[in-house]
């Protein structure tokens, strides 16, 4: 049996520049992999190693994908190989179009019943790709996971998040599951790691038949931020700023 | 003209849906997972005919998605629309797998230019707006607003289907609620400058003396659990709309200002001078949150 761990290769949009046309500058933003899609590959690691599936990595997106650093990163985490569609044409790609090449790419590999993903990407965080995808392998989502096993009939028992509160779950057949950011705490990859990461087995895959058709862009822009008043209140005397600041909230009115 | 499509997993409070849909035009049809109860409500909201998918039973609402597609995608809608919430993206997405539509997430605003309908969306976290013209099926993912006004009900067709192999077999649900964060007025959050679980205490007190509903940033509610899941601010989290928005200790990150700029004003209190949320705030207050917390909760009480 194999696990697919699909990631994104991402950075994070804090460390990005926007200019007032709305022109997005990553170049002082350096990408990885996606803040908690590591959580997902950890919790395939030691699925797999306790039922001796195979661990695979997938991931799709513009051509810094495929560089030999980003599948370094991947790889080091625990993987035991690689498949990456790294393409010009899916440099930004939308959700529904990413999760399409994502979904030939499992049927592909062949012999997957379980796909994990992160919570949410670092740059996007949108959550529907894991939900696309399992739209299109006719599987079940399950989201906010925080805890998987193989039951004994090979199904899986899976604990999620619900709101406040918790669920557990019985899976028959194949599943998507969206790993929650805290169910375990990834490794962090060694230089032995790193080193091994280079050895293991990487496939490149082609994009092929996508049939999304994708929105237009018309217009992009820096978000207008509310007027704020922008005022610090100072002072050594905690109790004097706080009733300074309680009279100010008064005037506006929201107390 | 082609139908729109509310897609509804189990919460009926799609307001902002349903004034969205009757904006777009055509037939207005809404697709409801959950008990009979959620689709009558639904039923009342102003659309044009509900499909219930039936009681749920053991299986969990996510089961029903495929199902739930292939209805939809019977009806060959150019427009679906679901509310940002996480079983309700699950079925977002399934409906889009099965009609081959593009999906989008973030939408702030929809309209109708020259016949076309346009969005405009948070992009990258919120750094960026972007206006979209749809080429296509299109699901969008937006904020469902609230419980939508109760008018004439709309006929409600039951249709039996299959759910896939997953059943809930433990339930544990949270031990506490605390008062509702997007109904709350003042809104008192807390980050990282909070160093151990027993001060949530602290914040507490304030949200009491405020009549408010205590929130927080991610790392609060992951990892260290100092406050339920469902109570962080973010762009991933809850985004709020109070009137008063008071961030203590708190750096202002965008991902979490995402879930805040909403807020009539925004108070920050941070030790770090140079935190990125004195840049964003109405008022700010350089200091401790371990004595400027208790302080204000004092000054509240006079």
């Amino acid at each position: 049996m194999t696990i697919v761990v699909a990631y994104k290769w991402a950075a994070n949009p804090q460390d990005a520049q926007v200019g007032a046309d709305g022109a997005v500058d990553l170049s002082r933003a350096k990408p990885g992999v996606s803040e908690y899609d590591p959580v997902a590959i950890e919790t395939g690691r030691r699925l797999a190693d306790a039922t001796g599936a195979e661990l695979v990595g997938l991931s799709v997106g513009g051509p810094q994908v495929g560089t030999s650093m980003a599948r370094k990163a991947a790889l080091s985490r625990g993987l035991d190989r690689l498949v990456v569609v790294a393409d010009e044409a899916l440099d930004g790609a939308r959700a529904a179009t990413t999760a399409a090449v994502l979904a030939a790419q499992v049927r592909e590999i062949g012999d997957v019943d379980l796909v994990l993903t992160g919570d949410g990407s670092v740059d996007e965080g949108a959550h529907l790709v894991p939900a696309v995808l399992a739209g299109h392998l006719g599987w079940p989502l399950l989201v906010d996971v925080t805890a998987v096993e193989r039951a004994a009939d090979g199904g899986l028992r899976v604990t999620r998040s619900v709101g406040a509160g918790t669920q557990v779950l019985e899976v028959d057949g194949p599943a998507v599951l969206s790993v929650a950011a805290d169910a375990v705490v990834p490794r962090v990859p060694g230089m032995k790691d790193i080193l091994g990461a280079g050895k293991k087995p990487v496939a490149e895959a082609t994009v092929g038949q996508v049939a999304v058709s994708e929105p237009a862009v018309v217009g992009r822009k820096r978000p207008a931020l509310a007027q704020r008043k922008g005022r610090l209140l100072t002072g050594a005397d905690t109790a004097a700023v706080a009733a300074e600041l309680v009279a100010a909230l008064r005037a506006d009115g929201v107390l | 003209m082609s139908s729109t499509w509310i897609v509804v997993a189990g919460d009926p409070t799609v307001g902002t849906l349903v004034e969205t849909g009757r904006t777009i035009g055509g037939e207005l049809v809404a697709l409801v997972l959950g008990p009979r109860s959620t689709a009558q409500r639904v039923a009342c909201a102003g659309v044009d005919r509900v499909v219930w998918l039936g009681e749920p039973g053991s299986a969990p609402l996510e089961a029903f998605a495929g199902a739930a597609a292939d209805l939809v995608a019977a009806g060959r809608p150019q427009v679906v629309l679901a509310a940002d919430r996480a079983a309700d993206r699950v079925l977002a997405g399934a409906v889009a797998a099965r009609t081959g539509a593009a999906a989008l997430g973030g939408v702030r605003q929809v309209e109708t230019v020259d016949g076309v309908v346009q969005v405009v969306r948070d992009a990258l976290g919120g750094i960026v707006r972007e206006r979209l013209a749809l080429t296509g099926p299109t699901v969008l993912v937006l904020d469902g607003g609230a419980l939508p006004d109760e008018g004439v009900p709309a006929p409600v067709e039951e249709v039996a289907v299959t759910p896939a192999g997953v059943r809930v077999v433990e339930e544990h649900p949270a031990a506490v609620g605390g008062p509702d964060l997007h109904s709350a007025h003042r809104v008192v959050a807390v980050g990282r400058g909070l160093r151990e679980r027993g001060d949530v205490a602290i914040a507490e007190a304030l949200a009491v003396a405020l009549d408010g509903a205590t929130a927080c940033s991610r790392p609060m509610a992951e990892g260290v659990d100092f406050f339920p899941r469902d109570r962080y601010v973010g762009v991933s989290g809850q985004r709020v709309t109070p009137d008063l928005y008071l961030a203590a200790g708190i750096s202002g990150q965008v991902q979490h200002m995402v879930g805040a700029r909403g807020a009539r004003i925004v108070v920050a209190i941070n030790t770090d001078k140079d935190a990125p949320i004195f840049r964003e705030c109405d008022y700010g207050v350089v200091g401790d949150l371990y004595e400027v917390l208790p302080a204000l909760t004092e000054a509240l009480g006079r």
